[in-house]
């Protein structure tokens, strides 16, 4: 495998004290899709900041195509292309006019320029919409704008931060139906950030989970379900007794852990210890009110990983900003 | 580089004449003026006092062009801060363009909407003296091709000048407030502290010295000696020209520097 992203000890600290991207190491092969799964404030976007070289590193090393982003920042910015997390699309533009623009902005020609315009929008089903201002797309019609703006310039490296955020399910599927076609049809490396499991699931060849600055794991989404090491059985349990030792004195149990009144078992195989589990439990004066049996999933793994479940972690900071910035750009016009 | 700052000068244009309520509003201010407070400060002032501008009103019409072209260029930087926040500098500096396409296409299209802003100004001027009731600019001068070409000169050096400095402010400032902030406190000095209102010699003594280097005084007061017979300027009028020049040469230089460093990765 030939490297095409290489990063070596990555920080980058704000103001002197925010550790933000705090000594991550990955590199990612050609033509590969690479994610970083991380909840809010995990430090994705600001890697992808310093790699499409917005961004002054603190220290580490990076290269992408072979070129240190430091030294050679301008011949980075020519071989990739950025989508950026918030919507940059210029609403008193139409479709067709913001794709001319970042044509002649990536120096493609005008000629080759309005063959591929055609085709993009014809990619993201915009073919319509082309010649309406911006401001009367919807969120996912922006969003698909916006992704076909990064391919205009056929770069070899692709940066998609939170290439869905905010969009319904069903516009989600066709976007990654987009990146998949994307993968399938040419040779180009994708660099995507995401907060949704299944999305990280479903379209990466690799995946790394990043939180709070630092890859907490790294590979591929089979091994990494795999490495959980069979299923695990979640078990609510009324009353203030501790019951871990029992259950881990269960034949078959790999481990328990007990997070207020909430236990994770990993069994070697949920079918078959369940009933000696329950059966144990109750023999030593416990009452279970509420019982799971899951098959690795990637919440799971990244519970594994951080230590919390990715849905909590995003409690912190959850809000709709996707909705946010849409009603800012709106009172702004 | 010419590839680039053409079509984001071009982006900027089509902003601005599609947001045609933003057009609307920089005439209707001028009109106001023009129609309005003129009529109610009726100063009665010999042609002597008025830069040879036949009545106040020719006189005041003149320094509207300039003031126009001065708020044209501040309200530019609003649209520098509005891309910041949504992305779109980012994107910009994402792009494999030489970085000083991005404040040239600023100056150059802001300067293009300033100029274009005081003539329109000149000519709502120019209808209103031949409106009963109204009163507007009356030109007494032998006006031919050579003083067109003068005004033209003088507006779009003034508008060049003003404009490097609003979008390397725009650039450096983040916010939106704070570019407020800075507009309300220039704006009202820069067009009191010069000739465009009031004739200089009516002022205190250090008003006066400050009038006198004030860019917007250079540019009316060639405008008047360009416009009026008999004008005798503060300055001859190739003084004017060349300080002109000179501001917007170095005013230029300044704000393409301070934006270059502004728009550094961090
Ligand atoms: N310009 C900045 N100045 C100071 N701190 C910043 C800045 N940008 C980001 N941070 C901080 O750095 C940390 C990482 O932010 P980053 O935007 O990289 O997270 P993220 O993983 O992209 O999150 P999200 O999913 O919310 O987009 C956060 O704690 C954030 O507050
Ligand atoms: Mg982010």
């Amino acid at each position: 495998m030939t490297a095409i992203i290489e990063v070596k000890d990555l920080v980058k600290v704000y103001n002197g004290s925010i550790r933000a991207v705090d000594g991550i190491t990955f590199e990612v092969a050609e033509g590969e899709v690479f994610g970083f799964l991380g909840p809010n404030g995990a430090g994705k976007t600001t890697t992808i900041a310093v790699l499409t070289t917005l961004l002054q590193k603190t220290s580490g090393e990076c290269k992408v195509c072979g070129i240190d982003v430091s030294k050679n920042p301008t011949e980075v910015r020519r071989s990739i292309g950025l989508v950026p997390q918030e919507m940059t699309v210029d609403d008193d533009l139409t479709g067709r006019e913001n794709m001319l623009l970042q044509a002649t902005l990536y120096g493609v020609e005008m000629k080759v320029a309005k063959e591929r315009i055609d085709e993009l929008l014809a990619l993201v089903k915009l073919e319509e919409a082309a010649d309406r201002m911006v401001k009367t797309y919807s969120g996912g019609m922006r969003k698909r704008l916006e992704l076909s703006e990064g391919l205009i310039h056929r770069p070899r490296v692709l940066f998609l931060d939170e290439p869905t955020l905010g969009l319904d399910i069903q516009t989600r599927t066709t976007m990654w139906e987009h990146i998949r076609d994307l993968r399938k049809n040419s040779n180009m490396t994708v660099f995507m950030t995401t907060h949704y499991l299944e999305e990280a699931d479903s379209l990466c060849d690799r995946i790394g989970i990043i939180d709070k600055g630092k890859i907490m794991a790294l590979d591929t989404p089979i091994k990494l379900k795999e490495s959980l090491g069979g299923d695990v059985i979640s078990l609510k349990i009324s009353g203030e007794t501790d019951f871990t030792e029992s259950i881990r004195s269960v034949e078959g149990v790999l481990s328990a852990k007990r997070e207020d009144g909430s236990y994770r078992v990993k069994v070697l195989n949920g079918e078959t210890v369940t009933a000696p589990l329950l059966h144990e439990i109750s023999k030593k004066g416990g009452s279970v009110t509420y019982v799971s049996l899951e098959r690795p999933n990637m919440d799971q793994v990244f519970l594994e990983y951080t230590g919390r479940s990715l849905r909590d972690a995003e409690q912190s900071g959850s809000y709709d900003r996707m909705a946010v910035a849409e009603r800012m750009r709106r009172s702004g016009s | 580089m010419i590839r680039e700052t053409t079509a984001l000068m071009v982006r900027e244009l089509k902003h601005w004449y599609r947001a045609k309520i933003q057009i609307f509003m920089l005439l209707i201010q001028p009109i106001v003026w023009l129609g309005l407070f003129g009529q109610a400060l009726p100063l009665q002032l010999p042609p002597a006092a008025l830069n040879g501008a036949p009545d106040y009103m020719s006189y005041m019409s003149v320094g509207m062009l300039a003031v126009t072209a001065l708020f044209t260029c501040m309200f530019a930087g609003m649209s520098v801060v509005w891309d910041r926040r949504f992305g779109f500098l980012n994107k910009l500096r994402a792009a494999p363009i030489p970085r000083g396409a991005i404040p040239v296409s600023r100056i150059l299209a802001a300067m293009i909407r300033a100029v274009i802003s005081a003539l329109m100004v000149l000519l709502i001027a120019l209808i209103f003296t031949h409106i009963p009731g109204l009163a507007g600019l009356t030109v007494t001068s032998n006006f031919d091709v050579m003083s067109a070409l003068g005004m033209l000169l003088i507006l779009v050096l003034l508008a060049t000048a003003f404009s490097a400095v609003f979008v390397a402010i725009a650039l450096t400032i983040k916010t939106q407030e704070t570019l407020f902030a800075v507009i309300n406190l220039l704006n009202l000095p820069l067009m009191f502290a010069s000739a465009a209102l009031f004739p200089v010699n009516s002022m205190p003594d250090w008003l006066q010295a400050v009038a006198k280097v004030n860019p917007l005084t250079l540019a009316v007061d060639g405008m008047r000696q360009l416009l009026f017979s008999g004008s005798v300027g503060i300055y001859p009028l190739w003084v004017d020209i060349l300080g002109l020049l000179a501001f917007s040469v170095v005013l230029v230089v300044i704000g393409i520097v301070v934006a270059m460093r502004a728009l550094k990765e961090k």
